[in-house]
């Protein structure tokens, strides 16, 4: 049986699975852009629940690999055979590798934290100083 | 999952080909709130927010796109209402960077950057 288009596997998944709030937050800071404030990346539920299924999302190799692909050619991840289920932590650690920037999380070689996993209780509500927010070194 | 393959849908007056439904589907569309903790509500082929600041996120595809030359629409109340917001003359955003992967979306009240409680956005275009 064909697997398919990743779209569809997504769009078939959402009528049948629950979202799923995830309980983290990944915190970044760019080093090429220094003074832009602390950035918050926040999975989304739906594809929590497809990373927690399993059988809907494709290799993150796939997607790294297509980050190569210039626009306008076939791209490898919406054909690939999709992996097994996730924990809520691998999940997030896929999510960073796909939807954060390489020189973030593999390239960086300063001194500086300019990464954290947390939980989204210390996420501050009060976005007051929103445009000051960074990471506790 | 099992396929129908077709090229036409007749409703027994009108026929239209299965393409003006690939073409003129919802890629992708999420509903997401900036206020205090930003959260998405519901989506479609979205794998995370990126919250870049006051009124500044990044909405990044499960499922690419061919190209960045889609299209698409957004909305914002320009505040946390929870009703339409400000409108009169003021400004509430737009699409900032666009690529096959990832669009980013501002949300303004007048000239100034805002979180707003309504942020709404629907994207069409070839996917990968």
């Amino acid at each position: 049986m064909t697997h398919g288009h990743l779209w569809d596997r997504l769009a078939e998944a959402k009528t049948r699975l629950k979202p799923v709030q995830s309980k983290y937050r990944v915190l970044f800071e760019d080093p090429a852009t220094p003074d832009e404030p602390a950035k918050v990346l926040v999975p989304d539920p739906n594809w929590m629940a497809c990373a927690l299924e399993g059988g809907i999302l494709p290799p993150i190799e796939t997607y790294q690999r297509d980050r190569d692909v210039p626009d306008g050619e076939p791209k490898e991840h919406p054909y690939a055979e999709p992996i097994g289920p996730m924990t809520e932590e691998e999940a997030v650690c896929y999510l960073i590798q796909k939807d954060i920037c390489p020189s973030i999380w593999r390239d960086y070689k300063g001194n500086r934290t300019i990464m954290k996993i947390v939980p989204v209780e210390m996420i501050p509500s009060d976005r007051s100083f929103r445009n000051a927010w960074r990471i506790a070194q | 999952m099992s396929t129908l393959e077709v090229s036409n849908l007749n409703d027994g007056t009108t026929t239209v080909a299965t393409t003006y439904i690939t073409n003129g589907s919802a890629k992708a569309w999420a509903n997401f709130t900036g206020i205090s903790t930003t959260a998405l509500r519901d989506s479609l082929n979205v794998s995370s927010l990126t919250d870049g600041g006051t009124g500044d996120t990044t909405v990044t595809f499960s499922s690419a796109m061919n190209n960045a030359n889609y299209t698409g629409s957004w909305y914002n109340n320009a505040g946390n209402y929870t009703t339409h917001g400000a409108f009169s003359n003021h400004y509430t955003g737009g699409f900032a960077s666009r690529t096959t992967t990832s669009y980013g979306v501002f949300a303004y009240q007048a000239s100034n950057a805002i979180d707003a409680f309504h942020n709404d956005t629907t994207i069409f275009g070839d996917l990968a």
